[in-house]
């Protein structure tokens, strides 16, 4: 409990180190939100309602310390602001309507990419030289060596024109409307295919190397070899006694790939005009909406915190010496 | 032109993808309904609900501001001509100081109520009350709007001031029963609107696509033939481009590169495009208040050492043409003074010509082969440009390799929009590009080129004249223009603007942007061309109401 208690003191720090950044790094770029509205509308905007719209958005001249204070109780209240690109929808609201795919998206490449690439990793570890050791790893990594953008292009022209075996974009077909049905949920799916098959193929070389490697190292141990004299299954062996601790590695990665996964969205959102957040970010940056952007980037800090929690607490169940330690 | 429908941006797979892919025969994808017509003109990943037409504080759907919503007067930019929309006639009076509009009697709102005078007078009360409503200024030249009658409308004007009018022309009128009691207009999202234009109901509103349908009680009778206008949103300008060339969309108001190789040829009894060459023009902005830009002679060397003919053959695939020496694009053709264009060689590319004027005005080379200042300074410039805009980096280098010949070490220093923005305001550059500002005449284009009363010192932010250069001589003939209702005498006053324009040169035509439009004819039927120019063809052109005079003459096949 003790363990689990310092690492969500832990979390709490560098949720508060995340929130200070965000605030701070906004505003560091140059410009700031009123040039950024001028140019929407290539100076085509009388001074006049300039100021008007300076009110409007309160746009406000406190010192930086004032505003950070208030920034701070705000988003303890869960209150983001109002965002200026989408003005006068609430930062809440613009997230919602885009983060839910993103996390889907996300979130099923890289359980997906993770699940696929540590039993692969696994299979070619246990069959040394077999054949998904002597071809796999190679036309992985080669495969994830090209740029992600150039891939996911690729397989959209493929696939999606050329073959018309997948829609060309977005996150469900433009005619149905979202409900909890099976068959909306297939529609999902089959839009689901492409821009997450291409996130697993490029991220999946990651995993099964670096699940094969601890799994070779683990191999050879004593216990392995124990395990292996007492006359245990195969299965058993591969399983139990090496893969789970072979594991170790890949789960801290896990909680890292989360956040770059989430972070990178972008481009696969663009190239699959998939309406997740990061197109959003994008919009905010361009147009200076520092609540947008500070919005988006607390959310991804959330989750990326959240995540690596579960992974610490999956790590006390993976690993005894965890437990032990408590004491 | 907005921002997001302009190019620029990581455009060079879509290409890539055509090229080698181009053989390959795309299967027919799923096609919308007959008579709903599918546009790509802003880009986004998803769609917010907003159709409030004044509000300048967030960016309305398309096309709320030529579409749902309509103005006054609709200008159109290819015949250089006012259309009479919601007002039929107009008159100044008491010694121009009013201005009467005659409204169309018989136009009934989206909701069935009738259209009126007041409905007008509302609106420019609202724009009033809230200062940032009102986007083109008008309460800066006006004191005061009233209703006469239902079908008449005064506008009475703080002082003489002629081309009021177009902005007068272009405002979008609102009902009065609908707004009167919203609270908060500047934040309005007006999710249903009640609007006179062709196309007002909302019939689908998603993330990823929305629909609207025809406006039940239009006031052209048996218009518009189209059904509905349907949006799919495409985040970037490549996925925009595939929706085109692969037939998903049937009109859309992008750059595509080679646009003849990868639109056209993939389908050339349908694909169609037209450029009319009616946006802003580009211009090479040098900032006078420095030595040596303050000279003229400076400034025309430097533009006789630009190539032009490279500059857009190289920066837009030969879309447009050089500019002339007046600056204006093709929407002033009735305006131009040929004998200002045929005798401004200025603008003509003549290095030999462009030293010998430097070496004349004392600017010697140093041994290096640089020119030096009196004081001994090398001629050592940034030519500012934003990053990702690929047109704009293009026409610099080629600037910057025609300055060399001068003597003139000129780099291309590119800058995040944002950032670039600041330094052009703040006239804190030697040279920049940038755009220039349009109008029904080129009273506005050059009232923000060369008008003493537009020149902010050095430091304060300027929404135009960002080379801050004001001309006397100028300052007459704009004053003068302001206060001519004359048409004839208008036309000799614009001919004074462009003769002193080429005289002083104070900033550095480059080209006139293309309006962007491509369309498919498959499916509908209307769309301008260069062989029917009835109006502009763009999808981005709703400043004025262009895009009107389109949605309303479409038919589907």
């Amino acid at each position: 409990m003790r363990y689990i208690l310092r690492r969500f003191g832990f979390y709490v720090l560098a949720a508060w180190v995340a929130l200070t950044m965000n605030f701070f790094l906004p505003r560091l770029m140059p410009g700031d939100p009123a040039t950024a509205l001028f140019a929407r509308f290539k100076g085509r905007l009388s001074p006049e309602a300039m100021q008007g719209l300076r009110e409007a958005f309160g746009f406000t001249h406190e010192p930086l310390l004032k505003q950070y204070i208030t920034y701070l109780g705000h988003v303890l209240k869960g209150d983001l602001g109002i965002s200026v690109a989408y003005f006068p929808s609430p930062v809440m609201k613009v997230i919602g309507t885009g983060f839910v795919w993103t996390l889907f998206l996300a979130g099923s490449a890289v359980v997906l990419s993770f699940a696929i690439g540590t039993l692969l990793g696994v299979a070619a570890a246990w069959w040394r030289r077999g054949w998904v050791d002597t071809w796999l790893p190679s036309a992985l990594v080669f495969v994830g060596a090209f740029p992600y953008f150039w891939l996911a292009m690729v397989a959209l022209y493929v696939f999606g024109f050329t073959l018309g075996w997948f829609p060309l974009g977005h996150a469900y077909s433009d005619d149905i409307t979202p409900s909890w049905s099976f068959g909306f949920a297939i529609d999902v799916l089959r839009h689901a295919v492409l821009p997450v098959g291409t996130v697993i193929l490029v991220t999946l070389g990651g995993w099964l190397l670096s699940m094969r490697n601890s799994m070779i190292a683990v191999l050879g141990s004593d216990y392995v070899n124990l395990a292996r004299a007492k006359g245990l299954p195969p299965a058993r062996v591969a399983l139990r006694y090496a893969a789970r601790n072979a594991l170790l590695p890949s789960v801290t990665g896990f909680g890292m790939a989360l956040g770059f996964v989430l972070g990178g969205s972008l481009l696969t959102e663009i190239v699959f005009s998939y309406p997740g957040q990061g197109y959003l970010l994008v919009q905010a940056v361009r147009n200076q909406d520092y609540a947008l952007m500070q919005g988006i980037f607390l959310v991804i800090t959330l989750a990326v915190l959240g995540a690596n929690l579960c992974v610490d607490i999956f790590y006390l169940w993976l690993d005894p010496r965890t437990r032990e330690s408590r004491s | 032109m907005s921002l997001r429908a302009r190019f620029r941006g990581a455009g060079i797979l879509f290409p890539l993808l055509l090229a080698f892919g181009g053989a390959a025969c795309a299967p027919e994808h799923a096609r919308a309904p007959k008579g709903v017509l599918i546009v790509s003109q802003e880009q986004q990943s998803s769609w917010i609900r907003n159709f409030n037409p004044l509000t300048t504080a967030t960016s309305a759907r398309w096309p709320t501001l030529a579409g749902v919503y309509e103005p006054l007067f609709v200008f159109n930019s290819v015949k250089s001509q006012y259309v009479p929309w919601l007002a039929v006639a107009r008159e100044w009076r008491e010694q121009n100081r009013v201005l009467r509009l005659t409204t169309r009697r018989g136009v009934l709102w989206s909701d069935g109520r009738p259209f009126s005078a007041r409905d007008v007078a509302f609106t420019f009360d609202l724009l009033r009350r809230f200062k940032a409503l009102d986007r083109r200024g008008v309460w800066g030249f006006l004191d005061g709007v009233t209703a006469v009658n239902d079908s008449t409308v005064d506008f009475r004007f703080q002082r003489v001031f002629i081309p009021g009018f177009d902005e007068v022309a272009a405002q979008l009128i609102v009902p009065r029963h609908a707004w009167s009691s919203v609270v908060d207009p500047v934040a309005f999202p007006n999710e249903k609107p009640v609007a006179t234009g062709p196309f007002t109901e909302v019939r689908v509103f998603q993330d990823q696509i929305y629909e609207l349908g025809r406006n039940p009680h239009y006031w052209q009778p048996g218009k518009p033939r189209v059904e509905a206008l349907r949006f799919p949103a495409y985040p970037s300008n490549d996925r925009a481009n595939l929706a085109l060339v692969f037939d998903e969309a049937d009109w859309a108001g992008n750059f595509i590169p080679a646009v003849d190789r990868v639109f056209v040829k993939r389908r050339p009894q349908d694909h169609r495009y037209w450029f009319p060459l009616t946006g802003s023009s580009i211009f090479l902005y040098p900032n006078t208040t420095r030595v040596p830009f303050n000279d003229v002679r400076v400034r025309k060397a430097l533009s006789m050492a630009i190539d032009r003919n490279l500059l857009v053959d190289v920066a837009l695939y030969h879309y447009s043409r050089p500019a002339d020496a007046t600056g204006l694009s093709d929407a002033y053709s009735a305006w131009l003074d040929t004998t200002v264009i045929a005798r401004g060689d200025w603008v003509k590319h003549d290095l030999a010509r462009a030293n010998s004027m430097l070496d004349s005005a004392g600017f010697r080379r140093g041994p290096d082969g640089l020119r030096r200042l009196p004081n001994g300074k090398p001629w050592n410039y940034e030519i500012l440009t934003v990053s990702g805009w690929s047109d704009w980096v293009r026409a610099s280098q080629v600037i910057s390799r025609g300055l060399a010949g001068l003597g003139i070490q000129a780099s291309v220093r590119t800058y995040d929009f944002a950032a670039w923005f600041q330094r052009v305001q703040e006239g804190n550059f030697d040279l920049s590009l940038g755009w220039s500002f349009e109008g029904p005449t080129p009273y506005n284009f050059y009232h923000w080129l060369m008008s003493s009363s537009t020149v902010k010192p050095i430091g304060e932010a300027s929404m135009g004249n960002w080379h801050r250069y004001g001309s006397p001589e100028a300052d007459r003939v704009l004053g003068a223009f302001e206060r001519e209702p004359d048409p004839a005498a208008q036309r000799g006053l614009c001919n004074e603007m462009q003769r002193i324009f080429s005289a002083e040169a104070p900033a550095i035509p480059l080209y006139p942007n293309p309006s962007w439009a491509e369309y498919n004819i498959r499916r509908f039927d209307g769309f301008p061309s260069a062989a029917n120019p009835y109006a502009d063809p763009s999808p981005n052109k709703f400043d004025r109401g262009d895009l009107l005079l389109v949605l309303t003459s479409l038919s589907p096949r």
